[in-house]
Order: structure tokens, then sequence, then C-alpha cells
């Protein structure tokens, strides 16, 4: 492990107190390097509940100290600023998956990604879309065209009008998600077009593309192609300030027919009870707080959602292991997690780390559970199951 | 119904020896649940890792000999030409190499075919197939196309037949030349793979364990909200709209 070496002649330096003719320091400076120095008469005074007649002392840590240190130069206020590029030397253009309009992850990654891509030489971000897209702004976007989703659902009329829109704004780069659907559809325009596709990159830089093959054995590394699909997780989205996503006209291009051997495509509803917890995207779990399983088994089964449970409850025999939410059960990815009467154990909160969305009921207003929930209902869990499973009875029979 | 079966040159993830890719296999019995002889087509220098496959359901292996190295879409586009059948099955991507996926949808292209990415379930009716589509989460997706079509396997399809020796040992492996097509680029340069960690963004990257620990169990901004001991009723319309909210649960049929 190599440190920087430190100067304490420098360090004392930065505290010199001007003006006296005496060397004078400041001490209360928090120091530059290294860790905090803690003051405990300080933190003590800052945790001390006003109007007590007794010392008492919050130690929670929401009091603001008023013996904090005082910030020396008040950093000015600086509005929001939304960075525009007004005339782009380059385009590289995105297609991220945004399923229902709300980009996924791997959307926001691609997107950081190209955002590095378009800085490196003074170039926009550039996303095609079918339908609307939220939030493409603040994840680094300068401009979107919004393409009319086609009414089937082939791949190949979406690919038919990327292809058109390829040779229309000859971006520098196109990239794509290496999910299901945007390895699918990056895989047909390269057929189509005759572009080599470079699949899988685990880094992506305006030089450099590299990705594993072999079986993961070997690394390829070459000058980024035109058309390149990300790895999920191998870059950091964007995280700088808003760019402006202004949306453009899409140009006039002919719609592509679906191809004539394709008779009809249609989703299926989803087993969501059969489904292995890690694929599932919207599990409802249950902890000690739950007595009644039947009921909760009939609540899942309304929801559409996955039945899940924490170690306690898989533990009494009450929910199968393979159930078990979990550092030592499954490690979910699903999009929404509803939790009824869990805690909220640290080992069972790594099972839902990647959750976007967490809600909670507990009668316990200090679990962690409820600290990690975006909605916490402070209830009896046996009383709100069935309560839900009217509501959606109710709405069902309108 | 003639079912066709692309067979790469596979190699065992961990030992490197010749051995055929896990989709491949599934494609095999896949392609046994619609027709009784399946037939494999193998475009490479030597057809080791697919001769493996004959003991796993295959009757019968068709093998185009090119150069190590060279495009196989040539010969396998004209060996589909001879061999003409209703339906080729390939891998999700192949078992060495690239690994791109790349090649289904190529020959797609030049066969002028419809493809279908990931199936898990495979049916014929009247020159109509009807193919299951494995989509992420556990989504399924029902196609109805006409035959010819290439169809890719997915992982969650049915698991491969178990290798029976006897049957290896009959099966017939016919060799022909192929159609030389040398690369038209230059070999990527290739280095040792080296795993890179999976970088997750949030404020603690590079912080200490307890932050990192933090970072992974708390939500990433400030707490959501909080209803304290509302009626059951109103803790049940509260989570409805919430999950309607963030998309999760479809809006009510009534409103
Ligand atoms: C090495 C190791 C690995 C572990 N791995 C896992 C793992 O993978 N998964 C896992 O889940 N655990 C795991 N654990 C166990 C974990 O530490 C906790 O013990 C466990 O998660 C607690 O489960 P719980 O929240 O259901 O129960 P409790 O901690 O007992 O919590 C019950 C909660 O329900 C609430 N409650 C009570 N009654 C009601 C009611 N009527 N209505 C609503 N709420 C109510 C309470 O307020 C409380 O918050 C592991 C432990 C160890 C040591
Ligand atoms: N040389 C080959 N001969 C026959 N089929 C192949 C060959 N290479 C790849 N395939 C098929 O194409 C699939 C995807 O391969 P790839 O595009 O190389 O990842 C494989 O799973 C095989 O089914």
């Amino acid at each position: 492990m190599s440190r920087t070496r430190r100067d304490p002649r420098e360090e004392r330096e930065v505290r010199r107190l001007a003006g006296s003719a005496r060397p004078r320091w400041r001490l209360d400076l928090p120091p530059s390097v290294g860790r905090l120095r803690r003051d405990p008469r300080r933190e003590a005074e800052a945790a001390r509940v006003p109007g007590a007649a007794r010392l008492r002392l919050d130690r929670s840590g929401r009091a603001a100290g008023p013996l904090a240190a005082p910030p020396l130069a008040a950093e000015p206020l600086v509005a929001p600023t939304i960075r525009i590029i007004e005339a782009p030397a380059f385009l590289i253009a995105v297609v991220p998956d945004a399923p229902g309009g709300r980009l996924t992850p791997l959307d926001r990654q691609l997107l950081g990604t190209a955002r590095l891509l378009a800085d490196a030489g003074g170039g926009a971000v550039l996303t095609l879309t079918f339908g609307a897209v939220d939030g493409l702004g603040t994840a680094g976007v300068d401009r979107t065209v919004a393409l009319t989703a086609p009414a089937s659902g082939d791949p190949a009329m979406r690919m038919g009008a990327l292809a058109a829109l390829f040779a229309a704004l000859q971006p520098r780069h196109m990239l794509f998600p290496e999910s299901a659907a945007g390895g699918d559809l990056a895989r047909r325009l390269a057929a189509r077009i005759g572009e080599t596709l470079f699949t899988g990159a685990e880094s992506l830089t305006a030089r450099l593309a590299t990705r594993p093959a072999g079986n993961r054995h070997v690394e390829q590394r070459t000058a980024p192609p035109r058309l390149v699909t990300l790895a999920p997780d191998a870059q950091l989205p964007h995280t700088g300030p808003a760019h402006e996503a202004r949306r453009l006209e899409p140009p006039e291009i002919a719609p592509t027919p679906a191809h004539e051997a394709i008779l009809s495509v249609e989703d299926l509803p989803v087993a969501a009870d059969a489904l292995p917890l890690a694929e599932a995207d919207f599990v409802v779990s249950a902890g000690s707080g739950v007595t009644d399983f039947e009921l909760f088994r009939e609540l899942a089964r309304a929801l559409g959602a996955t039945p899940g449970a924490s170690r306690m409850v898989c533990d009494a025999g009450l929910m199968p292991r393979a159930a078990q939410v979990g550092a030592s059960g499954t490690v979910l990815e699903a999009a929404c997690y509803l939790a009824l009467g869990i805690s909220g154990a640290p080992q069972h909160l790594q099972g839902v780390a990647r959750c976007e969305h967490v809600v909670a009921v507990n009668t316990d207003l200090h679990a962690a559970m409820v600290e990690r929930a975006g909605l916490a209902i402070i209830a009896d869990a046996q009383q709100v199951m069935p309560a839900l499973i009217a509501a959606l009875k109710a709405e069902g029979r309108q | 119904m003639k079912t066709l079966v692309l067979l790469s040159d596979a190699r065992h993830p961990v030992s490197g020896r010749p051995a055929p890719a896990p989709t491949e296999l599934q494609a095999i019995n896949l392609a046994r649940s619609l027709a009784d002889e399946v037939t494999g087509l193998h475009a490479g220098p030597d057809a080791e890792a697919a001769r493996g496959a004959l003991g796993h359901g295959l009757a019968r292996l068709e093998h185009r000999k090119i150069l190590a190295g060279h495009d196989p879409l040539p010969s396998l586009v004209a060996a589909i030409g001879t061999e003409a059948p209703d339906l080729v099955l390939a891998g999700r991507r192949a078992g060495a190499g690239d690994q791109t996926g790349l090649l289904p949808y190529r020959l797609a292209e030049a066969l002028g075919w419809p493809i279908v990415a990931d199936a898990v379930a495979l049916a014929v009716e009247g020159g109509v197939l009807e193919v299951i589509q494995a989509l992420p989460k556990g989504a399924r997706r029902r196609w109805r196309l006409r035959l010819p079509a290439v169809v890719t396997v997915h992982p969650a399809a049915p698991a491969a037949a178990s290798f029976a020796l006897g049957a290896a040992r009959e099966g017939q492996v016919e060799t022909a030349i192929g159609i030389p097509a040398p690369p038209d680029e230059p070999a990527m340069e290739e280095r040792p793979y080296r795993p890179r960690p999976r970088l997750i963004a949030s404020a603690a990257a590079g912080a200490g364990a307890a932050e990192r620990l933090r970072a992974a169990t708390q939500a990433a901004g400030p707490g959501g909200r909080v209803m304290v001991d509302p009626s059951p009723e109103e803790a049940a319309q509260a989570i409805l709209n919430h999950l309607r909210a963030i998309g999760i649960l479809k809006p009510a049929a009534g409103g």
C-alpha cells in the first residue's frame, strides 16, 4: 500500500492566522488529509437537547452542532445548470431498451459511456427511442429522437427504422445495451447493414474497446467499430450536470414492414409464483411479523408477485428454502420489493440491495427495513394483507 | 420436417478440450421433439467438438472442411442450400472463439429467413412454427411464423439428452470441402483475460468497508414516505397507489 507522504510544516502553514506578530495557528479546522479529528466536548455540546432541566444528549446525529467547524469562505450558491452543446462535432447514437419509458440501470451506464465518448471530442449524445422516455437529460443526453413504436412486436421493424437513421444521421458510434432486447436489435442491424459489431464491451473509450472471448480466457482489444453493445455493470452512469435532451423531429423514413413469414408475436402472462426468485421482477416477502401464510400466498397471487421470505421464516419451515431472500438466500434483481413484517437485518438487506423500490409494512417505526423503504406503513401486517386483497378484488369487480 | 442444428467448434470452459456447447445440445433436444432425425452441421477445420454431439441425440453430422480462421458463413449457406431444411437451430453463443452470437443473424440475413432468438419451446403445426421465447425476468413471448426459419436456443430450454456412447459410435460424419472465405479484417489483439470488478455507482465507491455495506443496504436517496398507524384500508390504498406510480402494477381497470 502506498500513502502520500505528509508534510507537517506545509499543513501547519495552511492554518496560519494572518495579522499577528506572534505566529498563531487556527486549530479548529478539519484536517485536509487523513482522518477527521474528533472533539468530544464539541460533539457533546452539539448533541445536547435544549430545554431539558437534566443534561440530555441526542446521540442520533440528527442535531446540527452549534459548534460545527464554521466554513471559512461560504461557497457561492450556484443554480443547477444545464449543459448545452450547440454545435456538436459528431453524434454518439444510443438505443436504450427503456421498457415502459423508463431507463434501466444498464441504459444509464450506456448513456454514461456515450457521454464520455462524446466529451472526448466535442460530440453530442443522441438517443433513438421508440416512444417517449423519462429522465434522459439527467442521464446525460443532448438530443433525442422519439420514433413511434411499431405495432408489431417483430424487432425487424425497429431494426429497419434504425438502419435508415444510421444512414441518415451518420453517427460516429451507435451503442446498444447487451440485454436480450438490445443485443437482438444490434445483431439484426449489424447483419442487415453489414457493419462490424463489437458485442459485450467491458470497457469502451474513444480509442479502445475490450471484450471477453473464448469462454472468458482471452480479452479482445481493438479501436471501437461503429456498432457496439455494452455489457452490464462495466461502466458508471453519468453523474455530472444535466444535459438538455432537446427533442428533434424524427426524419422522414419509410416504415419497414415486418418479415412476411411472421404471423404473430404476443406476450404471454408471467406465471409469477412459479418463477425463480432471481428472475422475478416484483417480490412480496414475509418475515417473522407474518403469521398467516395462506393469506400471504393469496396476496402474492392477487398482486401477481413472486413470494419470498426472510431466513427466520424459512428456518421455521413456513416457506421453502428456495424462497429465502438475502445473503445466504437469493440476491434479487427485482424492480420492486414489498416486505411484510421484516426487520431488515443486514444479511437480508444485501439480498434487496439491487431493488429499485422497496415498500415495507412493519409495526416497528425504527426497523432498518422502514429506513430502506420508499413507502413504509407502520401497521400490523395481518390486517394490511386482507385489506390489500379486498382492495384488489374491489378494483377487479369494477 | 427436416431440422438442422448448427454446431460450433466449441471448447469446454474449464479444460479447454473439444466439447459441444450446452445450448447447441439443448437445440438438438428441441429439434428431436419436432423430427425423428436431426442433422448437425459444422463448418471448420475439424469436427472434433461437433462429433461429441452425436452421443446426445444427433443422427448425422455434416462437416464442411474450411481452414481455421475462415468465415464459416458461405459454407453454411451452401450446405443449407443442398440440405434444404425447414428449420435451422443454433446456439445462443458459440462455445469458443469470438462468441459474438452474430452468426445466426448473418445466416438469416443471407438466407432471407426470419430469425427468432432465445427459444425455450418449439411446436409445429401445418408448416407454422410456434416458438416460445424467453425474455428477462421470466417473461415469455409467443411467436408464430411460417417455415423456413432460423431459431437460436436459450439456456433456459429443457436440458440436453445425456450422452450415449453407442449412439456416438454409430453416428456418421460426412465431410465435404467447404468454401474458403478468408477473413477481410485483421484479427483483433488478444490478451489473457483478467476479470474486471463490477462497477457499482454509489457515493461510497472507494470508501471503507462500513460505508460500502451501508451503501449496499440502504436506500440511495433520503428516507421515503412513512405512514404511522393508518387504517388497514388507507394503508392498502397507499400501497396500491405507490405500486401504480412506480409502474409495477397495471393501472386499475376502473380508472
Ligand atoms: C451468517 C448469516 C446469514 C444470514 N442470511 C440471511 C439471509 O440470507 N436472509 C435472511 O432473511 N436472513 C439471514 N440471516 C438472518 C438475519 O440476521 C435475521 O435474523 C433475519 O433476517 C430476521 O428475519 P425477520 O426480519 O423475518 O425477523 P425479525 O428480525 O424477528 O423481525 C420481525 C419484524 O417484524 C415486525 N413485526 C412483528 N409483528 C408484526 C406484525 N404483526 N405486523 C408487521 N410487522 C410485524 C417486527 O417489528 C420486526 O421488525 C442471516 C444470519 C446470519 C448470521
Ligand atoms: N463454424 C460453425 N459451424 C456451424 N455453426 C456455427 C459455427 N460457428 C457458430 N455456429 C453457430 O452459431 C451460433 C452462434 O455462434 P457465434 O455467432 O460464433 O457466437 C453457435 O451456437 C452455433 O450454433
